[in-house]
């Protein structure tokens, strides 16, 4: 039987002071990158124009910008997308947004213009993205609503299924690795679409997904441990988990990362924010979910160890696994 | 459960799933050398979205900006259905055109190969009306005041035309001309570089004010009521008549509209302009057919057809304008040069298409057949793949997802040996559970859909990781192995439904708050879940118990 990191014991909670300070500092680092400059929306939120064109050979970028600036199309980005002869052009001024409120489609006329005079044949726009700004607004309101609505039903779920301190713990937690994950985005220059939205709400559900394991098993622990503080059966249930969480998130990081390298561009962002997603994802269970549950458990203790016991034996009699255990 | 059962049941899911797949005659229309054909074909229920397939999808609102609809909705369903009768008849296959919550028309066609005369057939206004030219000298008459209004504004600055630029903007610039404005399409097309044109013309004739202006650049065309216009001083011209002083100035019951193609007289460059009595003599509503033609001494024309009641009114109309100009005015531009009437007209009539060519005159023929739009529509969203980025993507995605599940296949055997072989097997039940689930319920497979697949695939193996770990504990424990697999299968199972049941409802919050892409990922993620759950949790845990049934003793040692 192959192994890895069986029957350990490692103190991970001693360390949570050491977290706190790291996660802090990149929260810091990522609210000094925001003042510099604000979250780089795509067009599908903040409206505007995006065009793919593929060129028979490497276009003079300069020429090209100024042959747009030329057309009114100042500001526009230009940025290399894949191959050297592939390039997307990015028209987001707020000048050239507002003329698409009346039709969506008049920046990429003008820009198409622009490239079917200057390249003629020797180009081809694959993909044209026109959204006019009420779209994107429409759209950013609604991803905010999701996002809001997602976590608090969770937040319901699991207060449900476990008990309002696990719940806050775990929702708290994975709000953490909400906005370093965003944090991320920014140092990692990644424009924020639709796509990427998908993957942080993804990284939500992951990050979820991995406090609930811990706690399922917290859950399990407490009913056993009798004279041990929440501290070590906190520390037990992480351990006990670790060979699942270490394998899980090997195996998940190895698909993530093949869709990294080999997924192309488009789905490139996406796989970015789900790989740091579950790298913070297991951090944050063990590193914000944990000792936050502690520090809840000590300004709201439960009643007595009795009635602590007498409650999670009523809980239990209630899930689905009791009565499995019945069963067998 | 009876060992039994659970092998008829998951015998049943696989059936279930592999019959949802298998290739059925689907009908689909076809775009075939000449236009468009049903054609069945035999294929796998899966439906590609746009961004694999490629295609354009268009959103489209109502275009309040020049005039308030009333019931917007109702509106829209009308405008609907035109934009679906035009659609189909322009031959592609599988259109998609369907309403959007209450405000918005969302339109998707695969494959198109020229985007921008979709974009002109889903948009045009198609409004025809039959005009009768200005008999009266009303414009001369009216010149006077036209010129003093344009002075008056010319005189009040270079800051009165800026302000007017914002208004202007506000309220779209489709067509400058207009009186009627209930009526205006909204042209894209021409409105855009007319306006950034119209704005600097304007901030020059602020600089140089000068007497007459509007007097100045028309002059007398060749019947009543038509003036040119030199080609330079069109956006000029257009930029005043914009103004609400001058519009206010036009003789009333009278319009003024551009003809669309320019003249050439002497070495200039003319457009000719016409006046016209507002009210039309007939519309086109009571169009029946129109088909494109070509004729030897009119180039490429529209023929088109009234229908009873309508060819009755245009007669008795004619009868009453017997040489007089009638103007075809399609969408408040007037088409080819106003014929004169010689005798009265019945139910059938060409319209001139100047030097358009005949694609252009069969798109005209097109939307005439289908109707006009009841309210101006504005595109609000376009979104425009080719086909070879949609496969492109499809390659991609399918070489990453195979190395993916390549190495996860290895890693689990590797790691898990016997225990890992099983796992592989229920993955592959997953996989085709899954594909079975999204082709039964006719989901729409996209690329954030792919990554959702994807992502699923790490849920499913984490199950059963949750699972096998739990059986090593177990036996770690001194169980039996039969005990230990019962025990790992019943312990991990807390923690996988609520680890799934979390991950179902954010999928479930996304499919219902969020827009195409997005549900499409939150629909695969969705049946990823569903099918992880009774891979992991049923179907290896029945791999294990045929396992164990085959054993003539109980076994003392699992691989795992």
């Amino acid at each position: 039987m192959l192994r890895i990191f069986h029957n350990t014991s490692y103190d991970f909670i001693r360390w949570w002071k050491w977290a706190a300070g790291l996660t802090v500092a990149f929260l810091l680092i990522g609210l000094a990158s925001y003042i510099q400059a604000p979250i780089n929306y795509s067009i599908e939120f903040t409206g505007g124009t995006m065009m793919q064109v593929e060129f028979e050979r490497p276009p003079d970028v300069g020429a090209l910008r100024s042959g747009l600036g030329a057309a009114g199309i100042e500001g526009a980005e230009i940025i290399q997308f894949g191959s050297s002869r592939e390039f997307v052009i990015r028209a987001q001024e707020s000048r050239q947004i507002a003329e698409q409120d009346t039709a969506a489609g008049t920046i990429a006329r003008r820009i198409q213009q622009v490239l079917t005079s200057t390249y003629g044949s020797q180009m081809r726009v694959v993909r044209t993205e026109a959204v006019s700004p009420r779209v994107g607004d429409e759209l950013q309101s609604k991803a905010l609503i999701a996002m809001i609505i997602s976590f608090i039903i969770t937040l319901i779920y699991l207060a449900v299924r476990f008990e309002w301190r696990m719940g806050l713990a775990a929702v708290v937690a994975t709000a953490h690795d909400f906005v370093a994950t965003l944090v991320f985005m920014k140092l990692m220059h990644l424009e924020v679409s639709l796509m990427v939205v998908a993957g942080l709400l993804t990284v939500i559900g992951y990050s979820m997904n991995d406090t609930v394991i811990i706690f399922d098993r917290l859950r399990e622990d407490l009913r056993k441990a009798r004279n041990e503080s929440l501290y070590d059966t906190l520390n037990r249930s992480i351990n006990e988990t670790l060979p699942r969480s270490i394998i899980t998130h090997s195996l998940s990081l190895t698909s993530v990362l093949a869709l990294l390298l080999l997924g192309g561009e488009v789905i490139r962002p996406f796989a970015w924010v789900m790989a740091f997603g579950i790298f913070t994802g297991t951090f944050s269970s063990m590193y914000v979910a944990a000792p936050l549950l502690i520090w809840i458990e000590r300004k709201w203790p439960r009643k007595t160890s009795v009635a602590r016991r007498s409650s999670t034996a009523t809980r239990t009699s209630r899930t689905p696994r009791s009565k499995a255990t019945a069963a067998t | 459960m009876n060992l039994k059962y659970r092998i008829v049941i998951v015998i049943g899911l696989i059936l279930a799933s592999a019959a949802a797949l298998f290739p059925r005659n689907v009908t689909e229309r076809v775009k075939g050398p000449n236009g468009f054909v049903f054609d069945t074909v035999r294929r796998v229920p899966l439906k590609r979205g746009l961004d694999l397939k490629g295609g354009m999808h268009l959103a489209l609102e109502v275009d309040e900006s020049k005039a308030v609809v009333a019931d917007k909705s109702e509106a829209l369903d009308r405008a609907l259905k035109v934009v679906r009768t035009r659609i189909d008849q322009f031959g592609v296959s599988e259109p998609l055109v369907q309403k959007e919550g209450e405000e918005r028309i969302i339109v998707e066609l695969p494959g198109i190969d020229d985007p921008q005369r979709a974009q002109e057939v889903v948009q045009k206004s198609a409004f025809l009306q039959f005009q009768i030219t200005d008999e009266t000298q009303a414009l001369e008459k009216a010149l006077p005041k036209l010129d003093a209004a344009v002075k008056t504004i010319a005189r009040s600055g270079a800051v009165a035309p800026r302000q007017d630029t914002t208004t202007r903007r506000a309220s779209g610039v489709s067509d400058l001309l207009t009186a009627d404005t209930s009526r205006v399409a909204a042209r894209a097309d021409s409105a855009r570089p007319d306006s950034a044109k119209a704005d600097s013309a304007k901030t020059d004739t602020a600089v140089t004010p000068s007497a007459g202006d509007f007097s100045n650049l028309i002059q007398q065309g060749q019947f009543p009521g038509e003036y040119f216009v030199a080609n330079d001083d069109v956006q000029t011209l257009q930029s005043y008549l914009s103004m609400p002083a001058v519009q206010a100035a036009i003789p009333p019951g009278k319009v003024i509209r551009f003809g669309i193609d320019s003249m050439q007289i002497g070495n200039a460059l003319y457009r000719p302009i016409y006046v016209l009595d507002a009210r039309p003599i007939i519309t086109g509503q009571f169009l029946t057919d129109a088909k494109p033609n070509t004729s030897p001494t009119e180039g490429t024309i529209v023929e088109f057809q009234f229908n009873n009641e309508g060819g009755r009114r245009f007669r008795n109309e004619t009868s009453k304008h017997i040489q007089d100009y009638m103007a075809i005015v399609l969408d408040d531009r007037v088409m080819g040069r106003p014929p004169v009437i010689q005798s009265a007209i019945g139910t059938r009539g060409q319209i001139t298409m100047g030097g358009r060519d005949l694609q252009a005159a069969s798109d005209l023929a097109l939307v005439l057949r289908a109707g006009s739009l009841p309210t101006p529509l504005k595109i609000v969203e376009i979104r425009n793949i080719g086909p070879t980025l949609g496969q492109d993507s499809i390659d991609q995605g399918t070489r990453a997802g195979t190395i993916a599940v390549v190495l996860l296949v290895v890693l689990i055997i590797a790691y898990y040996r016997f225990s890992g072989a099983l796992a592989v097997a229920g993955l592959l039940l997953y996989v085709l559970f899954t594909l079975g689930i999204l082709a039964g319920f006719g989901a729409v497979l996209t690329l954030p859909g792919l990554a959702g697949f994807v992502l699923s695939l790490g849920v499913a193996v984490d199950a059963n990781v949750l699972i096998f770990e739990r059986i090593r504990e177990e036996l770690d424990r001194g169980k039996t192995v039969r005990t230990a697999i019962d025990e790992g299968f019943s312990h991990a199972m807390t923690a996988i439904v609520d680890s799934n049941v979390t991950a179902a409802l954010t999928a479930a919050v996304l499919y219902q708050f969020g827009t195409g892409p997005v549900q499409g990922f939150a629909v695969t993620l969705l049946a990823g879940i569903i099918a992880s759950m009774v891979s992991s949790i049923f179907v290896v845990r029945t791999f294990y118990m045929v396992w164990l049934s085959r054993q003539a003793t109980s076994p003392q040692t699992l691989s795992i």
